[in-house]
């Protein structure tokens, strides 16, 4: 009987788990083994060689690699922390009752369901000089000018307003759904043991909501780690390298350049490097509370 | 220290009215007990003592300030929560220290103090623990910690006792009143528990419906209830009720029972006639041949006393005597009742005569 259920549930499982090995982590698995190698199709060896650690050794040197690792580390940075205080205000806001809620929270969200190349071709759109609307307002309302395809800081501030603009509703959601499934006790309980609002955050509603933000910190995280297409669809990584993150510095060294065995190389590395932040993230703030609860 | 005037306070939650004007005033240092059926307004007037729950109508003083928008933090109280209210993510040590923290108290006093309420409460064995670790006596006990290592200017506890075991729940009905004789705090109690309302309290607010239905000491509330609803609310077993109506006979006035039993009555202005309900306690009837015949229909034996159900034709009455009787079911005994521990309410308002 019991290992009828278990073979049932295999057998149900089988095409998932087929799905899962060719398109996961067979290519995975290729990809290591190509970042082991020296392979441009269209050099003038067009062959596979193995060439041991070299492509690793070579990227610890690589200024345009280490360029992008610099640069995506403080978008995610800026990002994801705007990110959690703008998302948290959201949050608390929407706690509250005020006029037009319920359509304003619909709005707000409707970021979430656009794909990214949506959104990287309609802030083009809002931004490029004398037809977008926001260099035309600067202009108009603070004489300030702004050109993401000749401005560094501008490009690079775009891209994290967007970024914030695109995901914050993804961390107001999930944060309301931790606030929401809060018991009232000791909230009440902490103002009576004489907490003001600052203490009550930081000793309470914090530590309450910490796996909820840990999550969403991770989920974001990752993410932004990886943004590549409304980055592409907007400055391209540019201007110069000043929004190469290494998404886009992967895609250039893969399609335009062909370096198959680089582009591996520096996959794995940015793989690896993506593991051990989160790991370093979950032993910190998470690890310790397993105990708890 | 304080004394607390809470004067004609209204509650609604939007159009429903839970508390219709209830008053009470408690003096510096007095410990004071509401008790009354579920959901009749006692944590809701707690709440309202703490500041969580807004106040309708009404005015609410602590000391000598009208506290009605004075928020919790700054109403100087401690409280223990029907729910117990820890904080999950916190140890107890940190738990019970938190008021100490929040208030930036040294380090080494909030070490002391929360030391000092663990040995009270038995709870040093557990500093370390987080709440979810604790057994349900254990967490109301962290509860009670919390607002022990507090100098508050009153005290409020809300069923802190009612997940212990017996023994524990003497153990800390002693430890609270030592803690009230000690410091001296006002303290105002909920409880369910008869015992604990009559042993722990100065004066007892019995409230029904969100109205206040009597204020007294406890052996006032136990001699003179207000009606019979207090009467039967105050004291365990509860009080016998017949109804019936005064009737004269020999020249004297008696309790004529609607099914026919004649009780004596004490000197009484009620005329003949009078619609009333008859009320004597169980532990003031005695057994013996010159009583009112009943027909026995349980005896209960608990050891130290004697519990004994009788009926006469429908009118039931139990008795609580000190000797060990045993009579069989359907044999008959003689209920002896003294006059003077008899209560008379008017049968239509429920109120005393
Ligand atoms: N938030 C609320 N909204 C509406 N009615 C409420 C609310 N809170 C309490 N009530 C009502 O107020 C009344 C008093 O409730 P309260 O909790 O004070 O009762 P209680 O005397 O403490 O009962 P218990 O002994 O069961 O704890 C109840 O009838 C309850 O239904
Ligand atoms: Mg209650």
């Amino acid at each position: 009987m019991q290992n009828a259920i278990q073979e049932l549930g295999w057998f149900l499982l089988a095409p998932t788990l087929t799905i899962l090995f060719f398109f996961g982590v067979l290519p995975f698995f290729y990809v290591v083994y190509v970042s082991f190698h020296s392979w441009n199709p269209f050099a003038v060896d067009p062959n596979m060689v193995f060439n041991g650690a070299d492509n690793f050794r070579k990227i610890v040197f690589d200024p345009a690699f280490l360029n992008s690792v610099s640069v995506t580390v403080l978008f995610v940075l800026f990002a994801v922390i705007s990110e959690l205080i703008v998302g948290y205000l959201l949050a608390q806001a929407f706690m509250r009752d005020f006029p037009g809620k319920a359509i304003f929270r619909t709005i707000h969200t409707l970021p979430l369901i656009m794909a990214p190349i949506i959104v990287g071709s309609v802030w083009k759109l809002m931004t490029t000089p004398s037809i977008g609307i926001i260099p035309h307002y600067l202009d108009e309302w603070f004489g300030i000018t702004m050109n993401i395809g000749t401005s560094a800081p501008a490009a690079f501030a775009t891209i994290v307003i967007m970024d914030i603009w695109h995901w914050t509703p993804l961390v107001t959601l999930t944060l309301i759904a931790a606030l929401v499934s809060l018991p009232p006790d000791p909230f009440e309980q902490a103002q009576i043991d004489g907490a003001n609002k600052r203490q009550i955050f930081w000793h309470i509603t914090l530590p309450m909501i910490a796996p909820a933000v840990v999550a969403t910190v991770f989920i974001r995280l990752m993410d932004a780690l990886r943004t590549v297409d409304e980055v592409w669809m907007l400055t391209g990584g540019g201007p110069g390298s000043a929004t190469r993150f290494v998404g886009v510095h992967i895609f250039k060294e893969v399609f335009p350049k062909t370096n198959y065995g680089y582009g591996s190389t520096i996959s794995v590395i940015v793989l690896y490097l993506t593991i051990v932040v989160c790991w370093l993230l979950y032993v910190t703030m998470l690890a310790p509370r397993s105990k708890k609860d | 220290m304080a004394n607390v005037t809470i004067d004609n306070v209204i509650k609604r939650y939007g159009s429903v009215q839970v508390m219709h004007g209830v008053s009470v005033d408690i003096e510096d240092g007095e410990f004071v007990v509401l008790v009354g059926p579920s959901g009749c307004g006692k944590s809701t007037l707690l709440r309202m003592l703490a500041g969580l729950e807004e106040i309708s109508d009404g005015t609410i003083s602590i000391g000598d300030r009208v506290v009605n928008d004075v928020p919790p933090k700054e109403r100087d109280i401690a409280m223990v929560f029907q729910s117990y209210a820890l904080y999950p993510h916190k140890t107890v040590y940190d738990n019970i220290g938190f008021p100490l923290k929040m208030a930036k108290r040294p380090k080494a006093e909030i070490d002391e103090q929360v030391t000092k309420a663990a040995g009270i409460l038995d709870l040093t064995k557990y500093l370390k623990r987080y709440p979810k670790e604790l057994s349900g006596g254990q967490r109301q006990r962290v509860a009670m910690g919390r607002a022990i290592v507090r100098d508050p200017q009153v005290f409020l506890f809300d069923e802190p006792l009612s997940n212990l075991d017996a023994k524990l729940r003497v153990t800390m009905r002693i430890e609270i009143k030592e803690l009230h004789q000690r410091l001296g705090t006002t303290i105002v109690y909920v409880t369910h528990d008869q015992i604990e309302a009559m042993t722990m309290a100065d004066k007892i607010v019995v409230m029904r419906d969100g109205k206040v239905e009597q204020i007294g000491s406890p052996l006032d509330l136990y001699d003179n209830p207000n009606n019979t609803f207090v009467a039967s609310f105050i004291g365990s077993p509860s009080m016998n009720f017949v109804h019936g109506k005064i009737a004269t006979e020999a020249g004297q006035k008696i309790f004529l029972s609607d099914s026919g039993m004649k009780l004596p009555l004490p000197p009484t202005e009620a005329q003949e006639g009078r619609a009333v309900t008859y009320g004597v306690r169980p532990e003031h009837i005695q057994i013996g041949d010159s009583g009112v015949p009943m027909e026995v229909v349980v005896v209960e034996p608990t050891g130290s006393e004697t519990q004994i159900f009788a009926k006469s034709g429908k009118d039931v009455i139990d008795a609580l005597v000190k000797e060990r009787i045993s009579a069989r079911p359907q044999s008959t005994l003689g209920f002896v009742i003294n006059p003077d521990d008899v209560h008379l309410f008017d049968r239509a308002s429920e109120q005393r005569i």
